[in-house]
């Protein structure tokens, strides 16, 4: 069991690696700007007709937050992320390019054109920079950037626009086929596990996330925010790890669960299935419950809650939505609970000890040899 | 393999995937034990951990390959659980004892 546990840097290079560093480089465009998508969340949750305090000017905001200054934001990022300062600027204003060209947020857009006009600035820089006389570094340095802009900005219009939005209505298209058929809980077969493999952020802020977002400019909310980042399930996994894990982890279970339920980092609670792989079936099941919860109360969330904690739940939760979310939450945790306190139990009685000390002994081996 | 003297050890570097969550946590927990050593304890995301200057790196076993592949020549510390984790206790005692830290 523990071949399941990725052992250092041969264990899981390759695609896994290679999956994980997309996956990273999506969610690295998005997580720096999670505050602009919680004030975007905020106003919409509040303003909005069917909000809490209806509002026609304030909610006039919402519109362009969401089509313009969000997937900006993802292009200038992206842009800087390969090509720093000057990387950013023509993300930008590609972006706008992409932008116009379709009606619907685009999020995976940006994601594509602010890195590609980034890196192509790059090597026009790499080109000019030696030959370029003493004196006009600012001249062709501006002119070059410009330049390059407004023929990005035509490229994601006339390009990269209409592809993308075909792809996201192909992908939406599959998912509200799968929530038609009633066959949306059956994504946590996949999601959970590859979140204790940490693709957690690639897979909510590079994948559900520009899709919910998509359904929720629609219909003012969207399930898809809840797939990847309920906090149930994880909080299942520690309840039983708690009342009946091994001894060495049972002490640091309380605090794990205040960081993950309330601070929403979900990355606390990996480890522990890590250690103990099967426990990932708690997770699937939890998972699969909270969704079929969702579904069936007929609830979304108006932004991603991110981090994914019970707070963040709580504020991007449209009025009349809070018991079904709220009831998907508690019993995805008690589903998930009740799975992962019977692996645990059942596993104890044939290897507990053993197993531990061979685990210690692992560990020791690993610190003294290398 | 990578090592360092731990009189030379002036910042270490905590890496997470977006280096704004997991990551954070964890080098908050480190700076208040190291203190006193004089060492600073940042966080990053695994991808930029070229651009931030560190001579230790400490990351989650799960990133292990990445930022292995990230900074091939640092000292790369891997670790198992977030909280009460024997690698980190262990960094620590070695730092204190002003011992050579070299990967694990």
């Amino acid at each position: 069991m523990s071949d399941f546990i990725p052992s250092g840097a041969d264990g899981q290079g390759g695609w896994r690696a290679g999956l994980q560093k997309l996956g990273g480089n999506l969610a690295g465009m998005v997580i720096p700007n999670i505050g602009a998508f919680i004030a975007w969340g905020l106003l919409t949750a509040l303003f909005i007709p069917t909000g809490w305090l209806p509002n026609e000017n304030f909610s006039s905001m919402v519109g362009p937050m969401i089509l313009n200054l969000l997937p900006i934001l993802i292009g200038y990022t992206g842009g800087r992320i390969v090509h720093g300062q000057r990387g950013a600027v023509i993300g930008s204003v590609a972006t706008v390019g992409v932008i116009v060209g379709t009606d619907i947020p685009m999020f995976l857009g940006a994601m594509i054109i602010g890195p590609l006009m980034a890196w192509i600035l790059k090597y026009i820089d790499k080109v000019l920079d030696p030959i370029t006389p003493p004196g006009f570094e600012m001249l062709i340095g501006n002119f070059s950037l410009g330049i390059a802009g407004m023929l990005g900005a035509m490229l994601g219009y006339l390009g990269i626009g209409p592809i993308v939005s075909a792809i996201t209505n192909v992908l939406g298209g599959g998912v509200s086929w799968l929530v038609d058929n009633s066959l949306l809980p059956v994504a946590s077969v996949l999601i959970e596990p590859a979140k204790i493999l940490f693709m957690n952020n690639a897979i909510n802020h590079g994948v559900l996330g520009p899709l919910g977002v998509v359904q929720a400019e629609e219909t003012g909310q969207s399930i898809l925010f809840m797939l990847e980042t309920n906090p149930g399930p994880g909080l299942g996994i520690l309840l039983a790890f708690w009342l009946a894990g091994p001894k060495l982890l049972r002490g640091s279970a309380p605090g794990a669960i205040i960081i993950h339920f309330l601070g929403g980092i979900h990355e606390i609670y990996f480890p522990y299935v890590l250690l103990k792989p099967q426990v990932v079936l708690g997770a699937i099941v939890g998972g699969a419950v909270g969704v079929a919860t969702f579904m069936v109360t007929g609830v979304g969330l108006v932004a991603t809650p991110s981090p994914g904690s019970i707070f963040a739940y709580l504020a991007v939760t449209p009025p009349g939505n809070h018991l079904g979310v709220l009831l998907g939450i508690v019993l995805s945790a008690a589903a998930s609970f009740v799975v992962s306190w019977f692996i645990l139990k059942l596993s104890k009685v044939d290897s507990s000890e053993a197993e531990f000390d061979a685990a210690k002994q692992r560990s020791k081996e690993m610190k003294a040899g290398k | 393999m990578a090592s360092v003297s731990a009189s030379d050890v002036k910042q270490i570097v905590v890496a997470c995937e977006a280096g704004m969550g997991s990551s954070v946590m964890v080098a908050r927990q480190l700076a208040k034990q190291l203190k006193s050593e004089g060492i600073t304890v940042v966080h990053a995301p695994v991808n930029q951990l070229a651009e931030t200057p560190h001579e230790i790196v400490l990351v989650h076993r799960g990133l292990s390959a990445r930022a292995k592949q990230a900074v091939p020549d640092s000292v790369v510390i891997i670790f198992d659980m977030f909280l009460g984790d024997l690698n980190i206790a262990k960094l620590v005692g070695a730092l204190q004892n002003g011992d050579t830290i070299s990967d694990g």
